[in-house]
């Protein structure tokens, strides 16, 4: 009745009575003659807990006095007395709401110390909520998370008794590190974080001895238990059905291992031990590096290679924690199946089945009663509180509670035995070390005596890709997170030659490099079933193996690269006009998008056997191509990735690449020598009514729109220039003067609208006018894709033919482009005098269909090319240059049969790898150390 | 109690742009705002109605992540909506907002329904960002915009119920996969049974509709 009037008053007035001592004492009153909790008194109660918040937080900010008073009565006793009446969710709910407000907006530290000084918010926290209620949960665990927040090394004291070895803040919280409710399990995510930030050392000492254990054994079971139904989710899916789950279940993985990594950077050493530990111990070498081998006794495997090669990657991208990614990166290297057994033969004093042994099985107790035990042991025989999880497991606690002591015994034996073990894994590593650089030297020597690796066998094997490259992928990954990792001894990757590509006593990166260039021959194969996703990561790796290497190891799979780079390339060329945009727009979207691997490696969709359909919504790098558009497209990226690699690989800088580089041409502002240019005056008519009196200047790329130069006579200041080759004219019905030209943006995205930059219609003085600007700029149009497109055939190494056997293009073109770019910077001049060859791009409207018909008869794939001739549109009326224009189709087609027999399959050469790994071995025999 | 949907959100923004007060401002409305009194809580949930359907709306605080990795790509993940508050008298936390966009759109799940808050229209003022530099924002960025005020509570409804009516669409739109409580939905406990149906419809229409 009271919260209900005060609703309503509400106002300035009122509400500084409300806001006062003289209030709270009121409310005191209210609290003193309703000690008992009835449904009468409920809602009383309710709203004076509420009333009295709001004082509180209005005392903290504007008078203390309040405050004082509230201590001084022990309020908070109230609270509590309340709360231990059972006296339903309604009260629940709001003291939970109250307490959250009162941690959460206290402003002055000596309040929050009087708030917690006596011991009552221990108590509220170990206080059985309902917590089936998912309100009442989620109001639990923001107040302890809110508590959380307040911890530092002076607080810590109201929360951890050192003398009871007490942490109830930390203790309930982590009771519920596995709730279904997703936001629960942030919420003790945080509270653990903001625990370990404390530099508290007795604390710390309590939370490894006391509760480490046994959290980070349930933690590592539950990342576990995840993991194997992320496998499952693999393995039972049809057709990418399971694509949802799969990728909450990795985000799921991925939030763990984010998790780990915030513990292992707060650096907190002894804690660190432990979690290193049980995650090397219990999950990472048994669960995910088991399963790279296919055993005979399966049912020790637990989840499919690929995920666990996956999900490995993951790790080490994530986690840089050296002492745990070492000694993992040191068994994937270097480890043989012992690693599984030898540990046993060490833990001859061990109670329990199966600890120490490095297996991934069940923690013996659940969490909770772990902690139980713990305070059970610590207490002496205190009474067992009620416990909502564990009804049922009566007789068992009672004997582990007589049992306490001893298996506390155990428990601690245990500790000691698994950071025994750690210390004797790492001398036992470095032997292992040793005994590698002996074995290597000997192999060296020629007297190879194979030392068993079969997790190292197994990643080199996975590389192969031949009928596809679903292994492959997840191996590249790996070794470029390995690569990339912080924390992995750079002594370790000598093995693989990663980083340290000088050494070559291994053996194995011969193996490595081997495989990568039988990637790429993979990849550069027509119907190879390589992703684009894994040619660029191999591409990477290779770059990373050889180039820091001395200069004269690279040019054997350099040249490899090069013949796989024009054979793919050819094979694709019957793209016709649209080729030249797609050949740029691929430049354009690979540059502007660099594989990220961290990225690659969080999308669960490649989890999942590699697709062809785009209806899967799967990125084009990460999936095979579709159709014979996206063919090219893939041809073309190939291309694009080994021409860099093969360059870079000879250090050679790229000249040829992009075609149009923004620094070659003419920019608005630009000022102009345009004397003895042709120019045609008119006047643009902007598409929203804005005219201006421009002059017409048409350049070998570009078409500009000058304005006269004040200053200089002859010149002018361009004020708009755009590519012709993405420009298309058309005539205007009832104006013979007039033209619509639109000059479109050139996108990296094919399936966005193309933006237009230039859309207006032009006037000349006269339709003679008109008709010179039309063909000039539909003939700029066509010399300008030819020039690009010759500039292709020469970058692809296609013959180029004489320019006489295209006489009457030829000699116009090539007088023109001369001319005209001899005063320009443009890169392909050379190419450009030898006359054109690649006419294919110059169709009229007449011969097109003739074109396309010879075209069908010759190749039977080239139907791609009929959406080509959409544009040529741009064409017609150009009568003068029919002549030319059937010469072209001449050409055009000679060129098509020229490069038929070129796009045929042709198997790599299989001498061709070995060959150049053969040359590549010999060049380095040398010794770097 | 009986809710046919969940609906959680969460808030972020830099600190001190009033999210916690708007929380409380919405969750609450015993807590009457007033001058000489500021109030939040970290957490707060509370039933609304859109389209005669109860909706249980939750609300989480993001408080804590700033330290931790893990924390903020987790809050992301398991929310449906997102409050992403600025304060109109202070332009820096206008300029971060950028910053908070690409981090959401980063770790959430991209159905995520982000609004835009300019948070203390009360204080007209102290103003330093223009409300159509906001309204810009949200256009820019496709969210929704509103300029609220936990002071006088003007506004705050709105940009609560206007998420969580965006949210609603997106589900009879079957964008929103409901079957997924990783996706910051849940379907009530007793409404579980009778929508099941529809649950099934949705999901079949997923796995065609993925497609596009």
């Amino acid at each position: 009745m009271f919260g209900r009037s005060r609703g309503w008053v509400g106002g300035q007035g009122k509400a500084k009575n409300i806001h006062s001592l003289d209030h709270l004492k009121y409310m005191y009153h209210v609290l003193t003659k309703n000690t008992t909790v009835t449904d009468h008194n409920r809602n009383l109660l309710v709203e004076t807990i509420r009333s009295i918040t709001e004082i509180l937080i209005w005392g903290d900010q504007n008078d203390s006095s309040v405050f004082d008073f509230f201590l001084e009565k022990n309020m908070f006793a109230f609270f509590l007395n309340i709360l231990r009446q059972k006296s339903g969710r309604y009260v629940c709910v709001q003291l939970l709401q109250t307490l959250n407000i009162l941690f959460e907006n206290i402003s002055h530290e000596t309040s929050l110390y009087y708030l917690l000084s006596n011991n009552h918010v221990n108590s509220i926290i170990v206080h059985k909520f309902d917590f089936s209620d998912e309100e009442i949960m989620a109001y639990y665990i923001s107040f302890l998370k809110t508590l959380s927040l307040k911890l530092n090394n002076h607080t810590v004291h109201f929360f951890y008794n050192e003398h009871t070895n007490d942490f109830a803040l930390y203790t309930e919280a982590i009771k519920f590190f596995n709730h279904p409710e997703s936001m629960v399990r942030i919420a003790v995510r945080t509270i653990t974080l903001n625990v370990y930030k404390v530099d508290n050392q007795q604390m710390l000492h309590y939370i490894r001895d006391k509760t480490a254990v046994p959290y980070f054994s349930n933690l590592v079971w539950f990342i576990g238990s995840h993991v194997i139904e992320l496998d499952k989710c693999v393995q039972t899916d049809e057709e990418h059905k399971n694509r949802g789950k799969l990728s909450d279940l990795v985000a799921e993985h991925l939030d763990h291992l984010h998790y780990l990594n915030d513990i292992l950077i707060i650096n907190c050493e002894f804690l660190n031990d432990v979690l290193t530990d049980h995650l090397l111990n219990r999950l990472f070498l048994p669960l995910y590096v088991y399963s790279l081998v296919t055993q005979e006794q399966n049912e020790d495997r637990k989840i499919n290679p690929q995920v666990s090669l996956y999900l490995l990657s993951q790790v080490f991208l994530i986690i840089h924690y050296q002492p745990l990614v070492n000694a993992l990166a040191d068994v994937i290297l270097n480890g043989d199946l012992t690693v599984f057994t030898t540990q046993t033969e060490q833990n001859t004093h061990k109670t329990s089945a199966n600890s120490g042994v490095r297996r991934f099985t069940k923690p013996p107790e659940s969490l909770e009663r772990s902690l139980e035990m713990s305070r059970h042991r610590g207490r002496k025989k205190t009474q067992k509180r009620p416990n909502y999880k564990n009804v049922g497991e009566e007789d068992e606690e009672e004997r582990g509670a007589e049992e306490g002591a001893d298996e506390e015994k155990a428990k601690e034996i245990e500790m000691v035995v698994m950071e025994k073990c750690k210390i004797s894994d790492v001398s036992t590593l470095t032997e292992q070390n040793i005994t590698d650089e002996e074995k290597s030297a000997a192999a060296a020597a020629g007297t190879e005596e194979q030392r068993s690796r079969p997790f190292l066998d197994m990643v080199y094997n996975a590389l192969d890709c031949e009928k596809e490259d679903y292994h492959a992928l997840f191996v590249l990954c790996l070794l470029f997170a390995l690569s990339h990792s912080k924390g992995i001894n750079p002594e370790l990757l000598e093995k693989i030659q990663l980083p340290f590509p000088g050494e070559d006593r291994s053996s194995y990166s011969h193996v490595l490099v081997e495989r990568l260039i039988r990637v790429m021959n993979h990849a550069a194969l027509p119907d190879g079933k390589v992703r684009l996703a894994t040619l660029e990561l191999s591409c990477l790796l290779l770059k990373q193996s050889v180039l820091s290497a001395s200069l004269h190891h690279q040019r054997r799979p350099s040249g490899l690269s090069g013949g796989c780079e024009r054979r793919e390339s050819s094979s694709s060329t019957e793209g016709e006009e649209i080729f030249l945009d797609m050949f740029e727009d691929e430049y354009r979207s690979m540059t502007s998008k660099p594989l990220n691997v961290e990225y690659l490696m969080m999308d669960a969709s490649i989890l999942l056997p590699p697709t062809g359909t785009p209806l899967t919504g799967i990125d084009f790098v990460k999936r095979l191509p579709c159709g014979d558009m996206e063919k090219t497209r893939r041809a073309i990226r190939v291309f694009f990735m080994l021409r860099a690699l093969s360059l870079q690989l000879q250090g050679e800088p790229e000249t040829q690449l992009p075609l149009t580089r923004p620094e070659d041409l003419i920019k608005t502002d630009d000022v102009l020598d345009l004397n003895n240019s042709d120019l045609i005056a008119c006047m643009v008519v902007s598409k929203d009514g804005v005219q201006a009196q421009r002059f017409l200047a048409v350049d070998v790329y570009q078409m500009s729109l000058v304005e006269p130069e004040t200053k200089r006579l002859g010149w002018g200041v361009v004020k708009f220039a755009g590519l012709l080759q993405d420009m298309q004219v058309s005539g205007v019905e009832d104006d013979s003067r007039a033209l619509n030209i639109t000059i479109h943006k050139p996108t990296s995205n094919p399936h966005a609208k193309p933006l237009p930059i230039l859309q207006a219609s032009f006037i000349f003085a006269d339709h003679i006018r008109c008709i010179i600007a039309k063909q000039r700029l539909a003939k700029g149009r066509i010399q300008a894709r030819r020039m690009k497109m010759q500039r292709i055939a020469a970058l692809l190494d296609l013959p180029v033919q004489p320019s006489s056997e295209v006489l009457g293009f030829g000699q116009s073109s090539s007088t023109s482009a001369s001319s005209s770019s001899s005063q320009l910077p443009f890169r392909f001049y050379d190419q450009a005098r030898r006359g054109p060859a690649f006419a294919s791009v110059d169709r009229v409207p007449g011969f097109a269909v003739a074109h396309v018909a010879q075209q069908r008869s010759s190749s039977p794939n080239s139907s791609s090319s009929i959406t080509a001739h959409s544009e040529s549109i741009t064409m017609s009326g150009v009568s003068t240059h029919s002549m030319s224009g059937l010469e072209a189709r001449a050409g055009g087609v000679r060129f098509l049969s020229r490069t038929m027999p070129e796009s045929g399959f042709r198997p790599p050469h299989p001498g061709m790898s070995a060959l150049s790994l053969a040359a590549f071995s010999s060049a380095s025999p040398r010794r770097v150390h | 109690m009986a809710y046919a949907y969940l609906f959680k959100y969460i808030i972020i923004g830099d600190t001190g742009v009033g999210k916690s007060c708007l929380l409380l401002q919405f969750t609450d409305k015993r807590f009457q705002p007033v001058h000489d009194l500021t109030i939040g809580v970290e957490f707060g949930a509370r039933m609304i109605t859109i389209d005669g359907k109860q909706i249980k709306l939750q609300i989480w605080d993001t408080a804590g992540q700033e330290s931790f990795r893990s924390i903020t790509r987790s809050y992301y993940r398991g929310a449906a909506g997102a409050l992403l508050v600025y304060d109109i008298t202070r332009r820096d936390t206008f300029n971060h907002l950028t910053t908070w966009l690409e981090d959401a759109r980063q770790h959430s799940n991209s159905n995520m329904v982000i609004m835009l808050i300019g948070n203390k229209s009360d204080l007209e003022s102290r103003r330093e960002v223009k409300k159509e530099e906001g309204e810009a924002f949200a256009r820019e960025h496709g969210l929704i915009f509103m300029e609220t005020s936990a002071k006088t509570a003007s506004n705050v409804e709105e940009a609560f119920i206007n998420t969580a009516k965006e949210i609603y669409e997106k589900i009879q739109e079957g964008v929103f996969d409901i079957n997924n409580e990783a996706n910051g939905i849940k379907i009530g406990p007793q409404h579980a049974a009778t929508n099941s149906t529809l649950a099934g419809g949705q999901g079949g229409q997923q796995a065609g509709g993925g497609c596009c």
